[in-house]
């Protein structure tokens, strides 16, 4: 296992079980705790605790609801779309008419997904012509193709080639692999039109169809014509068995309330045949849209045999190629990597993100792409007091210096340093709270020595220097001799607006053999956590589980302070107790490292 | 520059860069440094590696610079990293452009450099390639050991990482003070404080 160095996570009270299921008297909630005793605290081992924790930095506040929102219970609010490769603004009407990618040049590689270049296709020895290859040099009008520079994929793989250097996607759209084209829907429209108005009839796909079979665009399309004239000249089949009335199978009511949220808009809406009741037969050809999945995969199993497996894609690369709508369904068919198409990049956005519970906004970036600043920002870190742990160094201890990423000794005590950081402009007070041994079977001992302190404001930064020399003082007059040993009761350092404090702890031992028969209620208690209820008083000793070397601590943090009263004006609120008390309370888990395995 | 220790293991510049005896800058005429940037033992700058182009030929009367590698304020170069410009083929001639670095850039150790532009508020990890003609935009994090693509632009509030690399995950809005390395710049040096809790 990788040593790690120490981290803090604070939970967000959207994870409150008490919110969700009252009086389940889940682990997780912070309500009904009894300060010192074990009996519900938290335990960041159990599942639901993944989807709580963050580090500080991920972490909004709302100062309308006084409370922490995480990552997973804000509501997000798209202020901008761009491509991440060019990063231009994409309208968020084009996203509705063109898809979530750029429909610029930016492609990746289907193979590595770094990024194409359009390079020209002319490869000629010549020096002079050399310099086609970059692109804005282009015209040269030779053939270009997509070049990945990483894995030196090359569009010419799949015999695609483009005529210019720019508009890339619509070029790609318009193209087979092998270089065939394709029609795009619009063309295919036209078509159809054509061939209704030159009189041969309307069902006619199978010159639109070309010899790659129908597409699943295509295939869509034949399907949306046949249901089309179906409806309009749908004379009411009254026959018999349509019990279900209107809303039955195959109706015309449902087909056109199905048909106008497919194929977008009301086009379709057809008064008249609202009235109409019974049934209207099904699409049986190709030209109706009905494809019959090809069972045969002779050719498939042909071509593995002749390509390989290093012929085809594998599931990544399948999961990143976009959704190609210009080719037949996969019915039957395998993928090969002369099948991969070209990635466009798919789009990034700006998100500006609300409280879930009142709506605010706590954080809203500037629309502009070019732009990191941001109009509102909430964030936790300049309203909760930040926790950082470091292993205690002892000035006078002997040279044996522990190195923050080693493996923690089992039995060993060994002594943290938590720093506590006050962001905010009043003096705040702060309780700490934790079990006493960890949860899990491998239960480490833990003591705060100094579980209640202040921390001073947050004051101004020119306050610091002027204040600097007290800070010794402070020491000194709080734990005595700095190079003394930790005391309990007793604050180990203290600054301009934070104060470290020391927790001990004994790290468990790994030893399964060493565990014993749990012998009081706090063994059962863990017993419980690790989701076995069944029988408590048995052992188990089975072999280490995935992070059960972790130590992690669970601490329950309690931050009070006062603020002027709000509508109050400055100055006059001095003689009236117009201080209000706020609370902000919330569990951490101190992450201190792994333990040594093997005695 | 002024040498108050004799013999420390930087030269302290007037402007506020701590420059390791043992780094290797090639080049220094054509090295733009902004100031307050520390460049660790064995880093390398390859401020020999200008453009061989008129750089006229196009933007029509811009001055001919001939800087080589741009450097903003309060970047740190970790030891044994190489910053290296860009090179490629253009209109028939090879030529190399500048490597453009905006301030409070970190690289790793061991890194090797050789985008056209990295913006401002960027960390780069040990042991990381990125390759020639990337863009790296603000408060970007690129971890450890990745191997940036040739022409990737790596939009802002990205962390990036794999082989080749991708964004796999975006810059949290409490995020953005972590990039800040004024901190850092005061703890190295030939008299470094210790960095405050
Ligand atoms: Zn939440
Ligand atoms: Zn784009
Ligand atoms: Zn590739
Ligand atoms: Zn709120």
């Amino acid at each position: 296992m990788s040593p790690i160095t120490p981290y803090t996570y604070f939970q967000c009270p959207c994870s409150d079980s008490a919110l969700f299921r009252p009086g389940d008297g889940s682990p997780s909630s912070p309500k009904n705790r009894d300060f010192g005793d074990e009996d519900g605290a938290f335990d960041p081992r159990a599942p639901r605790a993944n989807y709580s924790l963050y580090p500080l930095e991920y972490l909004l506040y709302c100062e309308d609801c006084h409370q922490i929102r995480c990552p997973r219970c804000i509501a997000e609010e798209i202020a901008t779309f761009y491509c991440p490769s060019c990063l231009f603004e994409v309208p968020s009407s084009n996203i509705k008419s063109e898809g979530n990618r750029c429909t610029r040049s930016c492609f990746q590689c289907p193979v590595c997904i770094a990024p194409l270049s359009v390079t020209s296709f002319e490869t000629q020895p010549d020096p002079n012509l050399l310099g086609a290859q970059d692109h804005s040099a282009a015209h040269h009008g030779g053939p270009y193709v997509l070049n990945c520079s990483y894995c030196n994929w090359s569009s010419t793989e799949t015999g695609v080639k483009f005529d210019k250097s720019n508009g890339i996607h619509g070029q790609l759209a318009k193209q087979r692999n092998g270089g065939t084209t394709r029609l795009t829907a619009k063309e295919r429209k036209e078509r159809r039109k054509e061939l209704v108005q030159s009189g041969g009839s309307a069902q006619g796909s199978d010159h639109i169809a070309d010899e790659h079979g129908i597409d699943m665009e295509t295939q869509f399309a034949n399907l949306k014509h046949f249901y089309q004239t179906q409806l309009s000249s749908s004379t009411s089949g009254g026959s018999g068995f349509s019990g279900l009335g209107e809303l039955g199978f195959s109706s015309p009511t449902s087909l056109s309330r199905i048909m106008s949220i497919y194929t977008g808009g009301g086009s379709l809406h057809d008064k008249k045949s609202k009235s109409r009741l019974g049934n209207m037969r099904e699409a049986l050809e190709e030209d109706e849209g009905l494809i019959v999945a090809n069972l045969d995969e002779s050719a498939a199993i042909e071509k593995l045999r002749s390509e390989g497996l290093e012929g085809t894609i594998d599931t990544e690369q399948l999961q990143n190629q976009p959704p190609n709508l210009g080719e037949p369904h996969l019915h039957g068919r395998t993928r090969f990597t002369s099948e991969l198409r070209p990635i466009p990049y798919l789009l990034r956005t700006k998100r500006s993100k609300r409280c879930p519970v009142c709506r605010h906004i706590i954080s809203k970036p500037e629309a502009k792409i070019q732009t990191t600043r941001f109009r509102i920002r909430l964030i936790a870190g300049n309203y909760v007091p930040s926790i950082t742990i470091r292993p205690l160094v002892l000035p006078g201890s002997s040279g044996f210096i522990q190195h923050p990423d080693a493996l923690l000794q089992p039995l060993r005590p060994i002594q943290y340093m938590l720093t506590f950081k006050n962001p905010i402009f009043e003096t705040v007070k702060i309780s700490l709270a934790t079990p006493s041994r960890t949860p899990g079977r491998f239960a480490s001992k833990v003591t705060v020595l100094c579980p209640q302190f202040e921390i001073d404001a947050n004051t101004d930064v020119w306050d610091e220097a002027l204040k600097d020399d007290n800070r010794r003082k402070r020491k000194g007059e709080e734990s005595g001799n700095p190079h003394q040993q930790p005391e309990v009761g007793k604050i180990w350092e203290r600054g301009r607006n934070w104060v470290s404090v020391i927790v001990e702890v004994v790290p468990a031992s790994l030893r399964v053999d060493l565990l014993e028969a749990a012998p009081d209620e706090e063994g059962d208690e863990e017993g419980e956590a690790s989701e076995k209820p069944k029988v408590k008083r048995e052992v188990d000793r089975g072999p280490l589980r995935e992070d059960e070397d972790l130590l992690e601590i669970p601490m329950f943090v309690r931050v009070e302070w006062e603020v002027d009263a709000v509508g109050e004006e400055l100055g006059s609120s001095r003689d009236k107790e117009a201080k209000e008390k706020r609370e902000l309370a919330y569990w951490c888990v101190l992450g201190l490292g792994r333990v040594a395995q093997g005695n | 520059m002024s040498r108050k220790p004799p013999r420390g293991e930087y030269i302290e510049t007037d402007t506020g860069n701590k420059v390791a005896r043992k780094a290797t800058l090639v080049g220094t005429q054509n090295i733009m440094l902004g100031g307050k940037t520390v460049i660790q033992q064995e880093v390398m700058i390859r401020g020999d590696l200008i453009r061989s182009l008129p750089s006229s030929s196009s933007s029509g009367g811009g001055p001919p610079s001939n800087t080589a590698v741009a450097i903003g304020r309060y970047c740190f170069l970790s030891r044994g990293c190489c910053l290296k410009p860009p090179g490629r083929l253009y209109k028939g001639v090879f030529t190399y452009m500048p490597l453009r670095m905006g301030d409070h850039v970190f690289v790793g150790q061991n890194t090797v450099v050789q985008a056209a532009q990295i913006g401002s508020h960027v960390n780069i990890g040990a042991q990381v390639v990125v390759g020639e003609f990337a863009i790296i935009k603000d408060f970007v994090r690129i971890l450890d050991g990745s191997v940036v693509p040739a022409n990737m632009v790596i939009p802002s509030f990205s962390i990036v990482a794999g082989q080749p690399a991708k964004v796999i995950g975006e810059v949290p809005e409490g995020g953005h003070d972590a990039f800040e390395l004024r901190d850092l710049y005061k703890s190295v040096g030939n008299n470094p404080q210790p960095a405050p809790s």
